[in-house]
């Protein structure tokens, strides 16, 4: 029993014990409910059939009824301006949070700890309270706009269809905005300090320091925060019930609301697996390029 | 020690439980519904006196969440581990009754003494109908109605409540103060149930239903409602505002007049600091066919109970405790025989007597398995049009043209 032992420690047993259950956990946990989802997109899923596992196989219907759909092409414009609008923002204002408090003022910590409460707070709440500062009547936003002078009258975020969306994005920047930095703060404070000694004494200005160290030391963390942001905006829902329900008339409707929506509120489970399988793939492919990008330097 | 003191009370409480358990064979009933989540309601209430008083029943009472009740009920049912009677938010039970996941009970009503299909408002027991079968029973009603600052209407030298949609934006005109923040009126056009709730009274009355939309007094209503909006008499946040929020700027003074329903009015009787009054729903034209809308629960018993004699006869008791429904738990009974006890708040009672009127003209969403998605193409209309995306005529074809996939034509 003992040389049993033995030889799972020392020898290539042991690997393949270690791989095997990370496989079954990666089967069991991701793989699972990912294939089961790809399967029901090709399935007709009747409301009385869906704790059933053979339905009818109906090739592409769903796929071609989903493309099909009145709002399908309003959902993908806001699903990219969504994801794009809210990395950004998350992103530039992350960043420059980070930097400002890598500056190790007397409190810098302890208000970048405070920073956090934005991300420990439950989606649904941070929507209802951004549903009262976008109001348009009453909103702090329209009067803290209209004080500084930068509008005349008031913008209705949450029902004007050319800002419904903007209002969820600037509820979902807030809410991300604390993660990015946090993750940035960590990767500045991992850089070499003597590096920006050095650069200073051969007399490179700031610009030159961040543009020549930090850029290029951060670009793996960047990375990693990147490819984390998209996946976390992708999946943003708790956000869209509470500020507009994806209204004025889909305007700021996006894939992971619309598929909720598909799913639990017009009991149209098909099409609901359907939109979560073209958003899947759509992340899939942005890991692809960005693991791509990034490999030759893992290897280094 | 701790341990076999623990192992001899456990065995004491496991003797106590059998020994309290009657010889004679006993029939469980399970009952699901949203009431008892977070204060006693209805069916968790009566579920628990009928389980007191019957010895030979045993009621097993869950309360789900109101956003899970037909999701969790569809799984249960393919499972096979469905409750025996369900409760269910009136447009979603035409799902369960036309798939045949409802207890047929017309003949059992016809033959109940205590349950009389005549007592019942016509649209309630539409939304228990399928295929010209009784499939259920409405457990509680409620419609909307239009509610009017008389403060505010004294102050513009108005005396009535609008009785048509011309009159509503002729007198949201003359009501409308930005300087003193009020808007002539508020409603809900959020982009959801409540949205369809409020606008699909008006495609019922221009003559048209679920099965049409695109009617020529819907176009024209729609035509007001976004005039009210562009000229600034209504608030552009009718859009996302859902109708406990609008209605809560009709209670603070900042908006003329409200269309909402009953349940506002308890919060209304605290809140407004003004004089207030009900009246019916506006019509299209002065003497058109009156239509509201129709909220509300219903009752039903899953086809696939093993006891259908006694899951009836629980039911009756909760038709038989219908009278106490308004003053211990505050909804209004779907029957017109029921009178509602004077509460003695004035303007609480007034209010109630024209929902009861009211109630008459209100008529169920669908009653369609795929209620939902009618519902969708309605709301999306609306809100297309109230934005000016689309004209209200061409927004209410684009929804015809999805309710026709939907009906098959």
């Amino acid at each position: 029993m003992s040389r049993f032992l033995n030889w799972l420690r020392d020898g290539v047993g042991f690997d393949i014990l270690l791989v095997g259950a990370a496989l079954l956990f990666l089967v069991a946990l991701a793989g699972a409910p990912l294939i089961y989802n790809v399967l029901m997109s090709f399935q007709q899923v009747d409301m009385f059939t869906l704790g059933v596992l053979f339905r009818p196989f109906v090739g592409f219907d769903n796929y071609v009824a989903v493309v099909r759909q009145p709002e399908f092409w309003l959902v993908t414009r806001n699903t990219l301006i969504f994801v794009f609008g809210s990395m950004t923002g998350q992103f530039v204002l992350g960043f420059a949070l980070a930097l400002f408090f890598a500056q190790n003022f007397p409190g810098a910590s302890t208000i970048r700890g405070l920073f956090l409460v934005s991300w420990v707070m439950p989606g649904l709440v941070v929507g209802a309270i951004w549903s009262w500062i976008l109001a348009g009547d009453f909103g702090v936003l329209n009067v803290i706009l209209k004080s500084l002078g930068i509008i005349q009258s008031n913008i209705f975020w949450k029902s004007d269809p050319n800002f419904s969306i903007w209002a969820v994005i600037i509820a979902n920047i807030w809410l991300g905005l604390a993660f990015n930095m946090l993750l940035l703060s960590v990767g500045l404070a991992a850089i070499p300090k003597d590096l920006y000694e050095a650069a200073e004494l051969d007399g490179a200005n700031a610009f030159q320091r961040f543009w020549t160290i930090t850029l290029p030391m951060m670009r793996p963390t960047i990375g990693a925060v990147l490819s984390l942001g998209l996946i976390g905006t992708l999946q943003q829902f708790d956000l869209f019930p509470a500020l507009t329900e994806g209204g004025p008339a889909n305007t700021s409707n996006v894939a992971g609301f619309w598929s909720w929506q598909l799913s639990f509120q017009l009991y149209d489970f098909a099409k609901g697996a359907t939109v979560s399988v073209m958003m899947f793939l759509l992340v899939l492919f942005a890991s692809v390029v960005y693991v791509r990008s990034t490999r030759h330097e893992v290897r280094g | 020690m701790q341990f076999t003191k623990l192992g001899l009370l456990a065995g004491l409480a496991f003797g106590a439980l059998i020994a309290a358990t009657p010889a004679y064979a006993q029939v469980t009933l399970k009952v699901w519904s949203i009431d008892g989540v977070d204060r006693p309601g209805i069916a968790d209430t009566y579920s628990k006196e009928f389980d007191d008083a019957n010895e030979d029943i045993v009621v097993e009472y869950r309360a789900v969440p109101f956003d899970e009740i037909v999701n969790e009920t569809l799984r249960a049912f393919a499972t096979g581990n469905a409750p025996d009677i369900v409760s269910f938010d009136n447009p979603d039970f035409a799902l369960f009754s036309s798939r045949g996941a409802m207890l047929d009970i017309t003949d059992r009503v016809a033959a109940s003494d205590i349950i009389s299909k005549a007592e019942y408002f016509a649209g309630p027991l539409n939304s228990v109908t399928w295929d010209g079968k009784l499939f259920g029973l409405p457990k509680y009603t409620d419609t909307i109605g239009i509610f009017y600052n008389k403060d505010l209407f004294a102050k513009a030298g108005l005396t009535e409540p609008p009785k048509t949609w011309d009159e509503v934006a002729e007198y949201a005109a003359k009501l409308t103060d930005p300087a003193s923040n009020v808007y002539g009126i508020t409603f809900s056009a959020r982009a959801g149930e409540e949205g369809t709730f409020q606008f699909l009274p008006v495609i019922q009355m221009s003559g048209g239903g679920a099965d049409m939309v695109n009617t020529e007094g819907a176009a024209k209503v729609l035509d007001i409602w976004k005039s009210l909006i562009d000229n600034g008499y209504a608030s552009r946040d009718v859009l996302s505002l859902g109708q406990w929020d609008s209605t809560g700027v009709f209670n603070s003074g900042n908006a003329a007049m409200a269309i909402s329903g009953p349940w506002e009015i308890d919060r209304m009787v605290e809140d407004a600091q003004f004089d207030w009054g009900v009246a019916l729903l506006p019509t299209i034209e002065a003497d058109d066919e009156r239509s509201s809308a129709l909220g509300g629960f219903n009752w039903g018993i899953m086809a696939n109970t093993q006891h259908p004699d006694e899951a009836f006869r629980l039911l009756e008791y909760f038709v038989d405790q219908e009278d106490r429904i308004f003053p211990e738990f505050g909804n209004l009974p779907a029957r017109g025989d029921i009178e509602l006890p004077v509460t003695g708040i004035e303007k609480k009672d007034a209010a109630l007597k024209v929902f009861q009127e009211q109630l008459q003209f209100a008529q169920p969403r669908g009653p369609h398995p795929e209620w939902q998605k009618i519902s969708k193409a309605i709301y999306d209309a609306e809100q297309q049009a109230l934005t000016g995306q689309m004209s209200a005529m061409d927004a209410l074809n684009q929804a015809q043209a999805t309710i026709d996939t939907i009906f098959g034509k």
